[in-house]
């Protein structure tokens, strides 16, 4: 009990920290409340339009559709990660060896961190976005189950943070990842359902989407808000689904363990 | 012989630009690798929505990639010869070392394009050259007028990218380091990559006369679809002005720049 009530001071001092620090360069942040809404305005009329009369396209009504976009952008407002870039940063000036000496975890400080930056990405992100798409574009922004909403962007959380620092983690075999950071931000976008829902790609690769990171780091999230998950032409509950991506966030959580295990090992701290 | 002066200094950037490259050949390869890929997946949405029976009414799915080919190859360009005034420009802002072009006998505007001239773009301009042909070979052969005026219409969207680009490292003058800055004009610059016919004539009204983003791509690859007329030529005045209001703000922002002498 101890243990974790340090930790959990340890995680609020780390994030209250960041959140300061941030805070300096708060319009930085505030950037999503013209970007958001105006990417937002050019999905609604892509999609109107793509619409024309039919009802339904791929089982998703316009609605839905508009709805999945709106969600889709203030979600990516809350589990936003750039572990990787931190981590690689610090591997290539030397100055992870810092935090190889310091008692606590990096994975943890980072995580600490990234607690604290989206807590600014709710307040001068989320906040303002949520009240534009619903004050002024009038979308209906309240998902159909609060709880498994709420438990769902969790994992996202989750899900991209570890996914990223463990891309951050090729850093200690390749220390310049950039290219490689580019690629999976790139194929993340398009896989993550970010650009186009995943019902819309071809069968075989929904299928194989079950077994890779990107759906339960946006889609997931964004289609339990919705209410309804499909891919894959497989109808699941809003539990079961939220299950497995428990499944996936714990699976993420053991890899980014073992190759931390790994990249410290290889790690030899030149250039600090 | 000035204007001979400023093509040998260009040419000069330009080599640098090559030696860089060639020296970090891995870099170069797996940028020109990236922005194939992201090449590629640009057109993606557009396929995968026509793909699932639904579309832009009027609108082919060839004609559609052959705006957003038209909007790549122009992104391409502006990326190699002119995009990284802006970071260059943000980069010195910051640093407070803006006085080491201020100095030198160089326009600064040109000097700052000249020196981030960047070959690594040019995988980007390849894929969009490729999705260009594909399309192209699913219309109708375009007359050499259509071609004559999809040039004209060209060059004058990457005038109206210069404006933006210039409009971006001018705001990079007050919001300093804000490494944001080109997500608001992508934003608007997204408007240009579909056809025009699907947004409301207010939408409609800013993207050929307020910030004429639809000359991009969306004009160009209508002249070449045979929809070309003599309003559209219309639509180059604003544009032009775009892009005066840019090199104007640049201008006055780098007079208005207060060194601090680091």
């Amino acid at each position: 009990m101890k243990y974790i009530r340090h930790k959990i001071e340890v995680m609020k001092a780390v994030a209250l920290v960041t959140y300061k620090e941030w805070s300096a360069y708060r319009t930085h942040s505030m950037v999503s409340i013209f970007v958001g809404p105006v990417y937002f305005i050019v999905q609604y009329f892509i999609w109107t339009a793509a619409y024309g009369n039919r009802t339904e396209l791929n089982g998703m009504e316009l609605s839905q559709m508009i709805t999945y976009f709106g969600a889709s952008t203030l979600i990516g407002y809350l589990t936003m990660d750039f572990a990787d870039w931190n981590l690689q940063m610090l591997i290539r000036t030397g100055r992870f060896l810092t935090f190889a000496l310091r008692p606590i975890h990096h994975r943890f400080f980072a995580f600490s961190q990234k607690v604290g930056h989206r807590v600014l990405g709710l307040i001068f992100e989320f906040i303002p976005c949520y009240f534009i798409f619903t004050l002024l574009f009038r979308i209906h922004m309240v998902p159909k189950h609060f709880g498994w909403t709420l438990l769902s962007v969790a994992l996202a959380f989750l899900m991209n943070f570890y996914v990223h620092y463990i891309l951050g983690m090729t850093a200690f075999w390749f220390t310049q990842s950039s290219g490689i950071r580019r690629v999976f931000d790139l194929l993340s976008g398009v896989f993550s359902g970010v650009f186009i829902p995943l019902v819309f790609f071809p069968m075989g690769l929904q299928k194989a989407l079950f077994f890779l990171p990107f759906p339960y780091m946006s889609y997931v999230p964004v289609m339990v808000f919705t209410g309804e998950f499909s891919l894959a032409g497989i109808q699941m509950e809003i539990p079961t689904i939220v299950g497995l991506q428990g499944i996936a966030v714990a699976f993420t959580i053991l890899l980014s363990e073992v190759i931390y295990k790994a990249s410290i090992k290889h790690f030899n701290g030149v250039g600090a | 012989m000035k204007i001979k002066r400023y093509i040998l200094i260009y040419r000069e950037c330009v080599k640098v630009a090559f030696a860089a490259a060639s020296t970090y050949r891995l870099n170069f390869i797996l940028n020109c690798i990236i922005m194939l890929i992201g090449d590629i997946l640009f057109p993606l949405i557009t396929i995968l929505i026509y793909g699932s029976g639904a579309g832009f009414e009027g609108w082919t799915v060839y004609e559609v990639l052959l705006i957003q080919s038209v909007f790549t190859m122009s992104m391409a360009i502006a990326d190699m010869t002119f995009h990284g005034i802006l970071w260059a420009t943000m980069g010195h802002v910051r640093q407070g070392d803006l006085e080491m072009v201020l100095i030198l006998p160089v326009d600064t505007m040109f000097l700052l394009m000249a020196r981030t001239f960047s070959i690594d773009a040019v995988g980007l301009f390849i894929g969009g050259l490729t999705i260009f042909i594909v399309a192209l070979s699913h219309i109708a052969l375009p007359t050499g007028f259509m071609w004559l005026q999809f040039i004209v219409l060209f060059l004058i969207g990457l005038s109206v990218m210069m404006g933006i680009a210039l409009l971006m490292a001018a705001t990079s003058f007050k919001w300093v380091g804000n490494s944001r800055i080109p997500e608001i004009f992508d934003s608007i610059r997204s408007f240009g990559k579909y056809p025009q016919s699907i947004f409301p004539k207010a939408v409609l009204m800013i993207t050929t006369l307020v910030i004429p983003v639809a000359m991009i791509g969306y004009f160009p690859a209508t002249a070449l679809l045979g929809q070309g007329d003599i309003k559209m030529m219309l639509i180059l005045i604003p544009c032009i002005v775009f892009l005066i209001l840019g090199i104007t703000l640049y201008r006055h922002m780098v007079r208005l720049y207060q060194g601090v002498g680091g």
